[in-house]
């Protein structure tokens, strides 16, 4: 018997060539079989907007599907086969997704190969936008642009993931990581069809690629993808550059944003300048976790159950970037008392107050989530990208091992690493403001 | 052991189910190879009922009540629940509806132990004054977090545009002003009257045993005495609409809205009242889904995005559709669905249409029985309605056009639009 917790959703690289690699999940569980394709790109001002925008012209049509409405036609004829794409970051890595799920040909009462249906209509969405004198469609472009400058200004409307996203932006504003993954306002008001298309032509060429198959497939459909993709034009692929440098905090950032709320966000942004392939990373994982990664953390017990100061209070990690972030919501007048709970945590675990309620709950929430993963397609396909990004490329029982054996002693060495940088904190408007 | 089994053969499910002297029922549906396991404990009890009638004695309890007892159930004489769960590295998590209250925990391993946890914490509360309190603080700030959130505000507004009366408008957390009302003897009173195990249904999802399930179960359930008779009281709710537009402002950017139909004369139990969803949910596709031409109308004169998104419920005493995301013009959205309604009289609705889209919408709810957490939620939303989840693939494989164009005409009825907008201040 294979002990393995992954044995019955094994990752298989099948192909790597011309800067794209293929890769199969082969399980049997789903009701449904999934296709993601990645691009991987640096993060950076000048290309930010244009990749954040390109998903959102390519999704309005292609050669054979020139509308939303074509599109969906046929995706509904699909049997509800869902497709989207959009752009997100992991560290100072941005990733444009493309990513098409559908259900597995037992259950379509029909004979149609839907995973080779899927994939064509995924390539050629990809691959085969639709045109105009050689550039993208200029109303298609003008409107696309229109509705990501509302999704960037938007952002402000759940104020919860605003305050998390903005501090830590304001840490690394000198940053690439402080580029938003949705690009900016400015930057969009330059992009029109034809620079776009330029900028998508180098895309398609240049990027990496990473193609994940996952769900019960047979060999010969994943040749037909294979196949498709070696027949992709393709360039020279650019470099992805890793920044793991060590940042040194000289003074604390106090940033406060006003707006007319109710509740307070306040959010603490930390460096950890610890990375996935550094042995400290497993020690920080449980050290996040006893701090606040869950209901048995120092947080929760604390902010939320001792003092009743929060419905929720919990710690982050940007693990492909060294930073930390805790957020919580509260009461505007108790914004001192707040961080001086918040901070008294961190002293405890420094000073070696650590439960063997929380020691042990950390590991096994940590492990419960690991284990839990294989229960989703995109999740276990978000585990594997990311090991490839950090290159890690560790195997979940290994994880467990190495997070097991982290020892309160290493918890309170990491806490020692651990230092603030930043402090933000969403507010209600002065009388008169 | 009277243990029943039924096959699900379409979509290769399966549900056991066995029903303890005490009237509660329990359910398993096995996940094979899944490694989380789901287990929920639910009251047929929710913020709407706020009033209730126990041997003839009429008793009205603080808004938001059944949401605080939730909170209040998780500590016990030995401290909290959740750090008893947390020990065996599972989480623990409750959730309080407008008809119901469930409680749930997700894990691993070690199932025994954490089902026993939540077979006896539901069983066994232990509230005290100074927790209730302190409780105050922090469903406070929960009720606090709300008031920020434009999506939230706009859809309880909607409600109040929709409804008079029905304690359905009322949000489920109550107000800061209501929860200061409540104390240790109400929670008492409410947790008495619908915390009897016939009242409640216990379901477990993944790859479980269910002979031994169904066991614990019925070591666990010590109740014998007969339930009370309790009469949920309601106000009577015109079948009108109460106001057709509500407007709010918050700190946003872009204005947030939500329209809707309330609907009328409809079944609130049984398979008639997974018709009728179903039916709305795809005339809704239909209508406005992205394949429609209002949907291309819409969205190219810059009045939707992609956060559009539309639904319905339908429970106890209410039902209604609802749609909406961002938009700079919400009343210009409105005019275009009311012309569309319109025309959709003179035109009438496409078959083909409806037989596409009725393919699309079986094909994602096999979907979503890929997820443990779906499955058991969607299983609890249909539960109190005495039908279970996957007679939904019969409702798809049934449905008939004529149907369709009969729920049509009764629920798209202009007269019943009410809008709801929050805008930037």
């Amino acid at each position: 018997m294979n002990n393995e917790i992954f044995s019955d959703s094994h990752l298989e690289e099948v192909a790597s060539f011309k800067g794209i690699k293929l890769f199969w999940i082969k399980t049997q569980k789903f009701k449904t079989n999934s296709i993601n394709i990645f691009f991987h790109d640096n993060l950076s001002r000048d290309r930010a907007s244009k990749n954040a925008l390109l998903p959102a012209v390519l999704r309005r049509g292609s050669k054979e599907f020139p509308s939303i409405r074509d599109i969906s036609n046929y995706l509904e004829e699909l049997y509800g086969t869902s497709f989207d794409c959009g752009v997100t970051k992991k560290g100072e890595n941005q990733i444009i997704q493309f990513y098409i799920e559908y259900i597995s040909d037992k259950y379509a009462n029909s004979d149609v190969d839907l995973t080779k249906k899927a994939f064509d209509f995924l390539i050629k969405i990809i691959t085969e936008p639709l045109l105009e004198n050689g550039a993208f469609i200029d109303e298609y472009v003008k409107q696309e642009i229109k509705k990501l400058s509302e999704l960037i200004s938007s952002r402000v409307n759940d104020k919860m993931h605003y305050a998390v996203e903005r501090c830590l932006e304001e840490m690394c504003s000198e940053e690439p990581f402080g580029i938003y993954d949705y690009g900016n306002l400015e930057d969009l008001k330059s992009i029109n069809k034809d620079n776009l298309f330029e900028h998508y032509i180098e895309f398609i060429e240049t990027l990496p690629m990473y193609v994940f198959i996952s769900g019960d497939l047979k060999p010969n459909q994943i040749e037909y993808i294979k196949d498709s993709l070696i027949k992709l034009k393709r360039g020279k692929e650019i470099e992805i550059l890793k920044n793991e440098k060590e940042t040194v905090v000289n003074n604390v950032k106090d940033i406060i944003e006003r707006f007319d709320v109710s509740q307070g966000k306040l959010s603490l942004g930390f460096r950890t300048n610890i990375y996935p392939k550094q042995e400290d990373y497993y020690k920080l994982l449980v050290y996040n976790s006893v701090l606040g990664g869950g209901i048995h953390s120092k947080l929760f017990q604390n902010v939320r159950e001792k003092e009743g100061l929060a419905y929720y209070a919990f710690s982050r990690l940007e693990k492909f970037k060294g930073l930390m972030v805790i957020s919580s919501g509260i009461e505007i007048l108790n914004r001192d008392r707040a961080i001086d709970v918040i901070k008294n945590q961190l002293d405890e675990i420094k000073r070696g107050n650590i439960t063997d309620y929380e020691y042990d709950a950390a590991i096994k929430s940590i492990e419960t989530g690991i284990k839990s993963l294989k229960d989703s397609q995109l999740q276990l396909v978000d585990f594997y990208l990311s090991q490839f990004i950090a290159t890690t490329n560790d195997k979940p029982d290994a994880i467990i091992e190495k997070v097991k054996s982290v020892s309160k002693e290493d918890i309170i060495e990491i806490a020692s690493k651990i230092i603030l940088d930043t402090v933000y904190f969403i507010t209600n408007k002065e009388k008169g403001e | 052991m009277d243990i029943k089994t039924i096959n699900y053969s379409k979509i290769d499910e399966v549900v056991h189910c066995y029903e303890h002297k005490s009237g509660l029922k329990a359910f398993v549906i096995p996940k094979k190879g899944y490694s989380k396991k789901y287990a929920t404990f639910a009251t047929h009890y929710g913020s709407i009922n706020n009033e209730f009638t126990i041997d003839g004695e009429n008793t009205r309890v603080p808004d938001g009540i059944a949401h605080f007892l939730e909170h209040k159930l998780f500590e016990q004489k030995d401290g909290s629940v959740m750090d008893k769960f947390s020990k065996l590295g599972s989480s623990p998590n409750a959730y309080t509806s407008f008809s119901q209250t469930v409680y749930l925990f997700s894990c691993t391993d070690r199932f025994d132990e954490n089902f026993d946890l939540l077979l006896d914490y539901v069983q066994n509360p232990y509230i005290t004054e100074e927790s209730v309190e302190k409780e105050k603080g922090i469903i406070g700030q929960e009720i606090r977090m709300y008031d920020d959130n434009a999506n939230w505000k706009v859809f309880f507004n909607l409600l109040d545009a929709f409804y008079e009366k029905n304690p359905v408008k009322i949000d489920i957390a109550g107000s800061i002003e209501s929860i200061s009302k409540i104390n240790k003897d109400f929670l008492y009173k409410c947790y008495n009257t619908f915390y009897h195990p016939s009242n409640m249904v216990i379901l477990v999802v993944g790859d479980v045993d269910h002979k031994e399930v169904f066991s614990k179960v019925e070591k666990a359930i010590n109740v014998t005495d007969k339930q009370p008779d309790i009469k949920r009281v309601f106000p009577d709710e015109p079948l009108s609409i109460n106001k057709d537009y509500v407007e709010y402002k918050l700190a946003i950017a872009m204005p947030v809205f939500q329209m809707g139909f309330k609907d009328s004369g409809f079944t609130t139990k049984g398979i008639e009242c997974l018709n009728r969803e179903i039916a709305v949910k795809i005339l809704l596709e239909m209508i406005l889904g992205r394949s429609s031409n209002l949907y291309t109308k819409l969205y190219n004169e810059g009045l939707i995005n992609n956060t559009f998104d539309f639904d319905y419920s339908i429970e106890e005493n209410y039902a209604f559709s609802a749609f909406g995301g961002e938009s700079k013009d919400p009343l210009k959205v409105k005019e275009f669905i009311v012309d569309e309604i319109k025309d959709l009289y003179n035109r009438g609705i496409s078959k083909d249409d409806f037989e596409r889209i009725k393919k699309s919408m079986r094909g994602r709810f096999i979907k979503q029985l890929n997820s443990v957490e779906r499955v058991s939620h969607m299983f609890m939303s249909v539960y109190f309605k005495h039908v279970n989840l996957f007679d939904y693939i019969e409702v798809y494989d049934n449905i008939s056009f004529e149907y369709l164009e009969n729920v049509f005409n009764e629920h798209f009825v202009v007269d019943n639009l009410a809008l709801s907008v929050v805008k930037p201040i």
